[in-house]
């Protein structure tokens, strides 16, 4: 009995002794917070903006594997979101094929641009800056062709054929059962972020981030591992993009390639959170996109884009005095916890 | 058995020779060290060994396989790793994850890696700091890194870039003696270094490069007495300490 008693406890301080394995139990429990707000919020207003919380931590993974692991320094990363939000809804309207398939086939496209643009950057050199600018001029390019492109609604974009609702077609009349499923997309996303950050795939990609001369050095095959960090966070990016038109029920070449919207949906969890930490997207995201909602419900009555610059100014002042993102302060006092806790051993 | 291989390698870089029809080799477990004044061209030769550079003319072979052309990965993967004169520890990493990406380069299993990196780190002397960042280690520490993470590739060769430049004496003499140990295992080195102690008392052989070409080669004790080599590069007062 009283090992049964002691072991969720050890099973406990295993995890709190572990700084990653702290972060994926904090993640959790800001997820299972959320999961528990369908029980407080009624109005719709607000679950929206819970369920795209949580969609947006799910999408902020994805480029913090890029980005914060890897160390790519990919801006546009929003073209890979429309891929999939595009795939999806092509299938279901187009097609008939349920949105439970279509999101993982907009995936497995936005993996393919993945390896599109990794190819291209490779085979012509280009790093860092122009790397960023590539991936930018791309998703210029990709938006002129969206709007042309008459098959996937062109300048007139594309509606979600809605019809009774239904649990394959993924419609639902209430906003709970999405953010459920937003919150299973969230949880797997961040089971795959640690996989990856303990394996040696992600050994290899944080190497290639702090020195790729000396990750090659050692045997890493940096073309390799940079196009797999592309192809996985595209393809993560993908899926969210699926989810996010099922969500939203329409899509238009505008509205998803768009810098505006990429920084707010893609990178401004994990820089708030902690750019390449495994609780960055978590921690970032619960204050990004309600305090995103607070600025223009607080805000847009007045002059027209005030709500961004105040959203800007946020964002400056966020990387200004946490560099290392929310994560990173929580980290200086688990060390200190630490710390005295294992003073206090030494005297006892 | 010849180990590496370098035939009439040369680099230019727009007008310059950096290399010019550099040609030497190194035996199994034997120590090799290359010495000439700055800018003679051994970086831009160590360079071209360990893939970092394509030689313009010229062909390496290692282990019997033709290694021209080859990524730095490939070159590693084959057994012959190289250090940096600038060492490049990967700083957010901690020291025991530095050294588990080289050990990453023999195996997929994360025990057998983690057990391999923390005995190459128990070899250095540095158990007790393996959760440290490495970018918080000191000068020598850094180094001794930078010793860790190519043995921990599992090589054949190693080429030490200035493994010992910067550091205090005392702290040249407990690299040399790794290095010697290192030897001793069976790993052949090949030496760039400029402090002619630790040349004179681990090299086998010794090539001397001035102008991107090899000027002199042979014993230690015959080499620092070449008329040509002491003009070049060490002067009287040097030949002199050394023979």
């Amino acid at each position: 009995m009283e090992t049964l008693k002691a072991s969720p406890r050890n099973w406990l301080q295993n995890i709190l002794a572990d700084w990653d394995k702290t972060q994926v139990l904090v993640s959790f429990v800001i997820l299972g917070l959320i999961a528990l707000t369908p029980l407080f919020i009624k109005s719709p207003y607000y679950m929206g903006i819970v369920i795209l919380t949580t969609l947006y931590i799910f999408t902020g993974i994805s480029w913090n594997i890029v980005a914060g692991f890897s160390g790519q320094l990919l801006i546009a990363h929003i073209s890979f979101l429309a891929f999939g939000a595009y795939t999806t809804i092509v299938l279901y309207n187009t097609y008939g094929v349920t949105p439970w398939v279509g999101i993982f086939i907009g995936g497995i496209v936005a993996g393919l641009l993945g390896v599109v643009v990794a190819f291209i950057t490779l085979r012509y050199g280009l790093k860092m800056d122009y790397f960023a600018l590539f991936t930018i001029a791309l998703m210029v390019a990709l938006k002129t062709l969206f709007l042309k492109w008459k098959f996937v609604g062109g300048a007139i974009g594309m509606g979600l054929s809605l019809s009774e609702p239904g649990f394959g077609k993924m419609i639902f009349d209430s906003k709970v059962p999405y953010l459920y499923i937003a919150l299973g997309l969230t949880a797997l996303g961040i089971i795959a972020q640690y996989a990856i950050y303990q394996s040696k795939m992600g050994k290899y990609f944080m190497a290639i981030r702090e020195d790729e001369a000396a990750a090659a050095a050692l045997g890493v095959n940096t073309s390799l591992y940079n196009t797999l960090a592309l192809v996985i966070g595209a393809a993560m990016a993908g899926v969210g993009g699926g989810f996010y038109v099922m969500y939203v029920t329409f899509v238009e070449p505008p509205q998803v390639f768009d810098l505006g919207l990429n920084v707010e949906i893609l990178m401004a969890a994990p820089i708030i959170g902690g750019l390449g930490s495994l609780a960055g997207p978590v921690l970032g995201g619960i204050l990004n996109k309600p305090l995103a909602e607070l600025i223009r419900g607080l805000l847009a009555g007045g002059r027209s884009g005030s709500t961004l610059i105040v959203y800007g100014s946020f964002l400056i002042l966020a990387i200004l005095f946490m560099p290392r993102g929310v994560t990173g302060v929580l980290h200086g006092f688990y060390l200190k916890w630490q710390r005295r806790k294992t003073g206090n051993k030494q005297e006892g | 058995m010849t180990l590496l291989e370098a035939h009439n390698i040369t680099k230019r870089f727009g007008g310059l020779v950096a290399v010019n029809d550099l040609s030497l080799s190194v035996s199994e477990g034997e120590i090799l060290g290359m010495i000439g004044p700055n800018g003679a061209g051994k970086t831009t030769a160590f360079n071209m060994i360990s893939g970092y550079y394509q030689p313009n003319e010229g062909r390496v072979i290692f282990d019997g396989k033709d290694i021209t052309g080859l990524r730095p990965d490939q070159v590693c993967k084959l057994g012959l790793a190289r250090t940096f004169q600038v060492v490049k520890p990967f700083p957010q990493l901690s020291v025991l994850d530095n050294v588990l990406v080289g050990a990453y380069n023999r195996t997929n299993d994360k025990q057998e890696a983690q057990q391999k990196a923390r005995e190459i780190l128990d070899f250095l002397g540095m158990g007790n700091m393996t959760e440290q960042l490495a970018g918080g280690l000191s000068v020598a520490g850094r180094k001794r890194l930078e010793i860790a993470k190519v043995l921990a590739t599992g090589p054949k060769m190693i080429l030490l870039d200035e493994a010992m430049a910067g550091l205090r004496p005392i702290e040249t003499d407990e690299i040399i003696e790794l290095v010697r140990q290192i030897s001793q295992q069976g790993v052949a080195l090949l030496l760039v270094e400029h402090v002619m102690k630790v040349i004179m008392s681990l090299a086998d052989r010794i090539v001397v490069i001035h102008h991107g070409e090899k000027i002199a080669e042979g014993e230690p004790q015959a080499v620092v007495q070449d008329k040509a080599v002491i003009d070049a590069y060490l002067g009287e007062e040097v030949a002199n300490v050394a023979g």
